[in-house]
């Protein structure tokens, strides 16, 4: 087979009971590299995302229109499995034997419940790496405490400085650390295990605490006082290295540019894009530490510049005179943007029910076995007859069989 | 090596400062062995505060300790032939190349991909950079803030006509990081597989990409523009307290199973006026959506919360299974009882400052993999002579080539 045509990961399987979240993000990414991820849902209990919005054409009827849920799942799978029947264990049985990666985020004991727990499943099969997911693990004062993406990025200390001064927090406005700090560290522990089985020739368990994964990424505010006592402020728009930094009004709805300056050369570059006006040769904004000290009024003076302009025409100028600078695009902004299309970020993938929709790949370019957006997300048990009679060698006959039980649901 | 439970066996080339530290992090964090190169002029992260003590200094930073533990570290000068030479050599022995330079610095040097794979070829050569190594922007400088607004990601953070505010952290250089620690362990596996090693290319701009939530699909399905959640009573709101503020998600979409505990702790805390939601109004997002459901909420909710602390509307929601949280700070991180009782707060001792860095602990447990912050963070150029002797050269030649400017050797 030729080089490029390979993928990463072929011949993993993945036993995916996750749903939601993070789970289903991370699996996502395995999906593109090439994993055979398998989505184990039921009508009895489909993925929660299936009835959350937005919805093809603003019409929330049904399991299969919800983009909430294609986002997570493109390159997946789905078979219906009602796990409360007591005939379905044996048949995840038969794709755990087959997997390499089993992963959930239910609450401790459901696995169990189905004697599916850590120690039952390395039985069927020693060389799997078992994932579970917490919010803030399994043991401790805290552990039952509930909380969704947002009161996360609250609790890890992410939102208490995101807000301008004076003003009550903000935050990201999505649950920010559901989508990155949880998913990714998830795919990390598991590509860190599969190398050790390479060597150890076994399987492990992995715990991935969400809270601790986001504190992980954001370490200042606890290391700052820690060290020295001090609170952080808030972030505003502003970086204590660089002067001017922020966002600014430009021409439209609801349109800003961000520049960023955070050396004097890049400062000289902007002056000249500015066309070098007076107020900017002033003393009080002549190195860093003057600017910093008169922040608010040079942000005044960017802002009755940038405000009578274009954001992209500015945009350009100033990235082609070496200043950092960006549109603060919107989503539409993001889609149509010129470097991401060229990138290949964006796919548009065909769908039983809603048609050609919008994915994206994860932001990883392998060189030489690209990452495959390839299917969209299935539709509750699409995959059902195919997994079982392809992979875990039932046969159609037992499939039905399965189904008229309502096993299969 | 080849230490069990940790990936000893790995050996991690980490060329990177401000943008990429955490991704060479997260092996460390798993025992492999990573050498963190910094070029002759130093990691420009040193100078990136808060400093320990508030005193800057080139070994003072705490996110270059925080990022940097665990790793051994060298100081090479790229510029000097001899330092391409010693940086050939380091790449023959590595598995994973981690670097952040501007796309196209490298090849110029003799150093692209082709070069180092010819010597290497199961080397992975992991680029972590604003835009990515090739496409229009690749050769535009980024920051934290352009890359974040670029991607769709910082436009969330604000609602109706609102500028956005920013996060900490760099999150657009951490997402960056993290991707390219996981893309680097797919293709690392590849590698050890197949002997076949590949290039990387990692984008802040794209990483992004992966925070927008529904942005994305709100447009493509429903031709509307996103912003962020924040004044729908109830609904991931943020409110004053005693000391600080608290986020509560009492209700989603129509979830009425989530708004009666809600009611029922303001009815058993007797706060005033509760009844005014015991009303199946609130259920309706369209009514938390109106600026009179937002106003009322915060009236009569905030009045409560203002008489109490964080720690004590926390720990009382979510007795009533609330979902309630403390807007939390560094203080109350540190003495979070949840993470004192995992041993969550680690610490390194670092002898220039004669003291000990406190630090996050591990984000995961693993059945056999062990997870360690390490027992020392590199000073500049301190592992300069142990590597550059591991690569085969005598002290002599290490002397010459640091009087030549091609390595900083750090005096022990």
């Amino acid at each position: 087979m030729l080089q490029n045509l390979r993928k990463a990961l072929e011949g993993i399987v993945v036993c995916d009971f996750s749903w939601v979240g993070a789970g289903p993000i991370a699996t996502n990414v395995l999906g593109q590299c090439g994993a055979e991820v398998i989505k184990i849902e039921s009508k009895n209990r489909p993925d929660l995302l299936r009835t959350g919005g937005p919805f093809k054409d603003g019409i929330g009827e049904g399991l299969e229109r919800s983009g909430y849920f294609a986002n997570r799942n493109p390159n997946k799978k789905g078979i219906a499995l009602d796990m409360s029947h007591p005939k379905a264990r044996a048949v995840a049985v038969r794709l755990i034997k087959k997997s390499d990666i089993i992963i959930n985020n239910f609450r401790v004991g459901q696995m169990e419940k189905w004697n599916l727990g850590w120690e039952d499943v390395k039985k069927i099969n020693p060389r799997i790496i078992y994932v579970t997911m917490s919010l803030q693990g399994d043991s401790g004062p805290q552990k039952s405490y509930m909380g969704f993406g947002v009161n996360l990025n609250a609790l890890c200390g992410l939102t208490a400085r995101a807000c301008f001064p004076g003003e009550r927090p903000f935050g990201t406005g999505t649950n920010y650390t559901d989508h990155v700090m949880a998913p990714s560290h998830t795919l990390f522990g598991i590509m860190a295990a599969l190398i050790d089985r390479e060597k150890t020739g076994k399987g492990q368990t992995i715990a991935i605490s969400q809270l601790k994964s986001a504190i992980s990424m954001a370490p200042t505010s606890v290391m700052a006082y820690a060290a020295n006592g001090d609170t952080l402020g808030p972030m505003g728009l502003g970086d204590s290295d660089a002067a001017p930094h922020g966002v600014y009004t430009t021409l439209g709805y609801r349109s800003w540019i961000a520049i960023a300056v955070f050396d004097e050369n890049e400062w000289r570059a902007l002056k000249k894009v500015m066309g070098n006006p007076v107020w900017a040769e002033e003393q009080r904004f002549s190195s860093m530490k003057d600017r910093k000290e008169n922040e608010e009024e040079l942000n005044e003076h960017i802002e009755e510049w940038t405000k009578t302009l274009y954001s992209d025409w500015l945009m350009n100028e100033l990235l082609q005179n070496g200043v950092k600078a960006g549109i603060v695009n919107d989503a539409r902004g993001a889609v149509e943007d010129e470097h991401l299309r060229k990138r290949g970020f964006w796919s548009y993938l065909d769908h039983p029910v809603v048609g050609n929709t919008l994915y994206n790949r994860a932001p990883i370019r392998l060189s030489k076995t690209p990452l495959r957006m390839e299917s969209a997300a299935p539709l509750l048990g699409q995959h059902t007859t195919s997994v079982l009679t392809g992979m875990l060698d039932y046969t159609h006959e037992e499939v039905n069989s399965l189904v008229e039980e309502k096993v299969l649901i | 090596m080849n230490e069990a439970g940790s990936l000893s066996n790995l050996r991690i080339l980490d060329f990177t400062g401000e943008l990429g530290p955490y991704a060479a992090k997260l092996y460390a964090g798993l025992g492999a062995d990573v050498i963190h190169i910094e070029p002759i002029t130093g990691d420009p992260l040193r100078s990136i505060g808060p400093f320990y003590k508030n005193q800057p200094g080139t070994e003072r930073s705490l996110q270059f300790i925080y990022y940097n533990a665990g790793k051994r570290g060298m100081a090479l000068n790229l510029k000097e032939e001899k330092g391409r030479e010693i940086f050939v050599e380091l790449c023959k022995g590595a598995d994973i190349l981690f670097e952040s330079f501007t796309p196209g610095y490298l090849d110029e040097l003799g150093l692209s991909y082709d070069d180092l794979s010819a010597v290497n070829p199961r080397l992975v050569q992991t680029s972590i950079t604003p835009f990515g190594s090739f496409g229009p922007y690749s050769t535009y400088p980024g920051s934290d803030l352009t890359c974040s607004a670029l991607g769709g990601f910082l436009y969330l953070a604000g609602i109706e006509n609102d500028k956005p505010v920013r996060i900490s952290d760099n999150q657009a250089y951490r997402m960056a990081e993290v991707y390219a620690a996981v893309g680097s362990s797919i293709a690392a596996l590849f590698a050890q597989r197949t002997g076949i090693g590949q290039f990387v290319d990692v984008s802040c701009m794209e990483s992004v990409g992966m925070a927008l939530e529904t942005a994305a699909q709100c447009w493509d399905l429903e031709g509307t523009l996103r912003r962020g959640r924040g004044k729908e009573a109830g609904t991931a709101t943020i409110h004053p307290c005693k000391d600080g503020f608290v986020v509560i998600v009492a209700i989603m979409g129509r979830n009425k199973g989530m708004w009666e505990p809600f009611v029922q702790w303001m009815k058993d805390e007797g706060v005033e006026e509760w009844e005014l939601f015991d009303n199946d109004h609130w259920v309706e997002q369209s009514y938390r959506e109106s600026k009179e459901a937002y106003g009322l909420f915060c009236h009569i909710f905030e009045r409560f919360t203002m008489k109490h602390t964080k720690q004590y509307l926390y720990d009382a929601g979510q007795a009533q299974r609330v979902a309630i949280s403390p807007v939390s700070n560094g203080k109350d991180l540190l003495e979070n009882p949840q993470l004192i009782h995992h041993d969550f707060w680690k610490s390194v001792y670092h002898e220039p400052i004669g003291g000990e860095v406190i630090c996050p602990g591990a984000p995961y447990v693993f059945g056999n993999l062990k997870w360690r912050l390490g027992d020392a963070v590199p000073l500049f150029g301190q592992h300069t002579a142990e590597v550059l002797g591991e690569c085969g050269y005598s002290l002599d030649e290490i002397e010459a080539l640091e009087k030549e400017g091609v390595v900083y050797v750090a005096k022990s």
